[in-house]
């Protein structure tokens, strides 16, 4: 950068500065300046920690990933329902997520930063009164943040309170992912269906307002499908297939499909051992893999166990299409057949759970299912409007790229409810899927107009965190 | 106050709204969209064509600067007989168009701001729509009036 050319407002605060957008998720952290396409971070939420020489250590983003490490264990400062269980960790695995890629971290304090280290001994500098604390890391960026429709009052204050106290966010909003990822599908109405991680949720928004009574969740997300392929790898014929994650791989050769692994193996003396939960995390990477490649949703009509109208079972059709080949990461590979259907059944059937006695989730109740869920949503809002939400369902949340998930949506939505006009908009984009509502809130955030949106500073001094509950409704 | 674009309505919809209501079909709609500077909903065009199509095909054949299909607002007059000799009615329609292969901007503003432009005007019923088939002329006339025609 040439020191002459004066640095531009973009910089340094002004009128130029972009807001931060910054759509908090149970895997994933998005963050990213106002205005752009996508999220320039994408941070796992998940954190590591170890000792170092009797140290506390805190590794964030995808550095979590590189080195197993002794004693690493990764931890989620997110409840499983979405609502954040542990503050201060959530507080730094957000703020990691801007300046790692976005705001940069500011200057600290001189006299840790090594910048005075030339002073001579016992001689201090001058001026040390004037020199201000350590800059707050969002001092110059609005902020607009989102939350789940159901995350209660006590969690939205606190969420003010660090934007503005701890971040020195000189403005700052709360916005619902159910209304913007409506908005962003052009929707003031719409019924909502959120296929997340820990989740999926079923929020209807009217006029551009979550409907509270209406607004349903249940924990069979991405991480409940996860379980279901580790129980169907359990039962696996020719042979139950175990995740091995890379870094316990030397070396593989390449086997037929079916064939036993031919691998060489590392192991870790029991201190040199990183944590369970960081191989969990890494195994978690081979089955979003999966998710992707190989699992498929029974598109119907009708469950996945029933009978067609011409005698022939569901699953001897599911069973003619060509199946699915994946490669584990220690070489073992085969086709998948049915089999890549039963793993997601249970979302739209509970009889359909492959049980597992070591699996964290409990076998789901019917009421938990999407038909369900959707159905409850539907019973709790005003009659008048559930065509108007029917007509404008809004399928979003990285899940719901599940492959046939939402031609089952429509099937099941098209039994459910007779109705003259049921129509599914999910975008064809995956990222707008991914990031509907990172999406939704950088366009809105971009706006000169959304500027009286934003709670100041001044009012927040003025108000306490409570202003969070009257301001963004 | 609810999460929206902030974008302010102009004075003119309103005062021309009023007259609108009160012009006892003399003018038969009014279409409204956002301004290109992205500041405040503004008039578009208004008309006095009895035929509904006319006032359809207009409405969906809105283009934004770079030629693509365009979200728009409006207003329509519907005219609807009540049965039973009771005579005729008229209630004023509001229809949000935002088709879905228009700008992912545009769609966003144009949701985020019905409500706003709505509760300003302050018309009896509303629809919306991303395909001209949602605005048919009987699924306009049955929302219109509360279900006592059309459909
Ligand atoms: N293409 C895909 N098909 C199926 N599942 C996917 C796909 N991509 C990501 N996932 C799963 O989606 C989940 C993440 O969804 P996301 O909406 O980002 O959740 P959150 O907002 O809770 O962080 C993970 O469980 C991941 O495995
Ligand atoms: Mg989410």
């Amino acid at each position: 950068m040439n020191p002459s050319i004066p640095p531009s407002t973009a910089e340094y605060g002004g009128d130029e500065v972009s807001a931060i957008v910054l759509d908090p998720g149970f895997s994933t952290v998005r963050a990213g300046f106002a205005g752009e396409d996508t999220p320039k971070s994408l941070i796992p939420s998940y954190y590591g920690k170890y000792t170092y020489e009797g140290e506390e250590k805190i590794i964030f983003g995808d550095d979590i990933y590189v080195t197993p490490r002794p004693g690493l264990s990764i931890h989620n400062p997110m409840g499983r329902d979405g609502i954040v269980e542990d503050w201060d960790m959530a507080e730094k695995v957000w703020e990691y997520s801007f300046t790692s890629r976005l705001t940069g971290s500011k200057p600290g304090n001189p006299l840790q930063n090594g910048l005075n280290d030339a002073l001579p001994d016992g001689e201090l500098p001058t001026e040390m009164e004037g020199i201000e604390a350590e800059e707050k890391p969002l001092a110059d960026s609005p902020l607009l943040m989102t939350e789940s429709g159901w995350n209660p009052s006590k969690a939205r204050e606190k969420t003010i309170e660090i934007a503005m106290e701890n971040w020195g966010s000189p403005a700052f909003y709360l916005g619902r992912n159910g209304v913007l990822a409506a908005f962003a599908s052009g929707k003031a109405s719409a019924l909502v269906i959120d296929v997340g991680a820990s989740n999926i949720s079923v929020t209807p928004v009217h006029d551009g307002m979550i409907l509270k009574r209406g607004v349903q969740h249940s924990p069979l997300g991405g991480d409940y499908i996860s379980s279901q392929i580790r129980a169907l790898f359990k039962a696996n014929s020719p042979q139950p297939i175990t995740i091995t994650p890379h870094y316990l791989i030397s070396s593989k050769t390449s086997v037929d499909a079916g064939q036993p692994p031919q691998a060489v193996y590392k192991t870790f003396a029991p201190e040199k051992a990183p944590h369970e939960s960081y191989r969990a995390l890494l195994e978690e990477r081979t089955l979003s893999e999966f998710k992707e490649c190989v699992v498929q949703v029974w598109p119907g009509p009708n469950r996945l166990t029933a009978t067609g109208p011409n005698g022939i079972p569901n699953e001897e059709i599911a069973r003619s299409s060509p199946g699915r080949p994946f490669e584990f990461p220690d070489g073992y590979n085969q086709v998948f057949g049915v089999e890549r259907y039963r793993v997601v059944e249970s979302l739209f059937d509970a009889k359909a759970h492959i049980p597992d006695s070591e699996s964290p989730f409990p076998a789901p109740t019917p009421a938990q299912t999407l038909p369900e869920l959707i159905k409850s949503a539907l019973n709790g809002v005003d009659v008048d409007i559930r065509p108007h939400l029917l007509a404008n369902v809004v399928v979003t949340g990285a899940s719901s790229l599940l492959y046939g998930f939402t031609d089952r949506l429509n099937q099941e939505l098209l039994q459910n409810f007779p109705s003259p006009r049921v129509r599914i908009s999910a975008p064809g984009n995956t990222t707008e899927r991914r990031f509907g509502s990172w999406v939704g809130a950088s366009i809105l955030a971009s706006l000169g107009s959304f500027h009286q949106m934003w709670i100041s500073k001044k009012e927040y001094e003025e108000h306490g965190p409570s202003i969070v509950d009257k301001r963004c409704k | 106050m609810s999460l929206n674009s902030g974008v302010s309505i102009n004075d003119e919809c309103v005062t021309s709204y009023k007259e609108f209501s009160l012009s006892r079909g003399k003018t038969k709609y009014m279409i409204f969209k956002l301004s290109d500077d992205k500041s405040e909903i503004v008039i578009d065009e208004s008309g006095g064509e009895k035929d509904y199509e006319v006032f359809r095909n207009k409405l969906c054949d809105a283009k934004d600067s770079k030629g693509r299909p365009a979200p728009r607002y409006a207003v329509y007059d519907v005219e609807y007989e009540l049965g039973g000799g009771e005579g005729k009615r008229n209630k004023i329609i509001f229809i949000s168009w935002v088709p879905e292969e228009s700008d992912r901007m545009l769609r966003m503003i144009y949701a985020s701001t019905r409500e706003g432009l709505k509760t300003a005007l302050g018309p009896a019923a509303s629809i919306h729509a991303d395909e001209k088939g949602d605005i048919e002329w009987n699924t306009v006339l049955y929302e219109a009036s509360g279900g006592k025609a059309g459909k």
